[in-house]
């Protein structure tokens, strides 16, 4: 079983059948090609997606539908191909595809790109991160509520 | 800025190496060519933003990552499950948490 030795989890032994590939890598990251989903029992549902080449980055995601539920996906033509889906066909987000959203975590918050979902073609494990041209979806769209925010009071 | 009208297969040049083509006009979209130099990048300004995303999002240190996730998951979980027991619906906790963070943001 091949190991690569990652920043976050150590030495890390994957299957070569859960890798990702990522055939136009990602965006900032176009020569990350091979990537594998991490799960964590006590950060579920978080996933994180490591790259398993020397160095490579490690993206921690949420499915999108736990950050926006009723997120639609629309994927361009172009990134359908990339990721081995049927031409003008949107995919099945949890059955056909997965549809994650990538986080930021940064001083003043934690953030989800919703404008770029990475989408895994489960039945090829190919993926891409397809940008969206339409929808008003933002690519730092705020994950964490205000520190001092009121529990909501059943009245 | 500097505003211009164009045609069909009318060019705009920038610089003494850039030129942009008006190759098709649809209903709401253009289609663009541009002709520059290997070393000028060109790059759709989402796809700008999304990549300086990507390295900031695999910039943060483990530690911090691994504790804020943490914390922010909790969080998530008891909106969701506070949200799921009053309502009754699949996610409402998330919704009501997007809806507060909007306000805050707006607020602010």
């Amino acid at each position: 079983m091949p190991q690569i030795e990652t920043a976050y989890f150590g030495r890390l032994a994957y299957d070569d059948s859960s890798v990702i590939e990522f055939p136009a890598g990602l965006p900032g990251f176009e020569d990350r090609r091979r990537f594998v989903p991490v799960e964590l029992p006590e950060y579920r549902p978080l996933i994180f997606l490591q790259c398993v080449e020397p160095g490579g980055p490690c993206f921690p995601a949420l499915p999108v539908e736990a950050v926006a539920p009723g997120y639609q996906v629309e994927i361009s033509p172009e990134d359908l191909a990339t990721a081995g889906f049927a031409p003008r066909r949107q995919p099945v987000a949890g059955r056909e595809a997965l549809v994650l959203a990538v986080l930021t975590v940064a001083e003043s918050g934690i953030t989800a790109n919703l404008l770029a979902p990475v989408v895994i073609n489960l039945a090829k494990r190919r993926a891409v991160q397809a940008i969206r041209t339409e929808g008003g979806y933002s690519h730092a769209h705020p994950l964490e509520a205000p520190e001092n925010a009121e529990v909501p009071v059943c009245s | 800025m500097l505003m211009m009208r164009r045609r069909v297969g009318e060019t705009i040049r920038i610089g003494d190496d850039i030129e942009i083509h008006i190759a098709h006009i649809g209903r709401s979209r253009v289609k663009i060519a541009i002709d520059a130099p290997p070393g000028v990048r060109v790059v759709a300004r989402e796809a700008h933003l999304v990549g300086e995303q990507n390295r900031a999002a695999a910039a943060a240190p483990a530690p911090a990552l691994a504790g804020r996730l943490a914390q922010a998951l909790q969080k998530f979980r008891q909106a969701s499950a506070a949200g799921a027991d009053m309502q009754g619906e699949v996610h409402p906790g998330h919704r009501r948490r997007a809806s507060r963070t909007r306000a805050r943001q707006d607020a602010g």
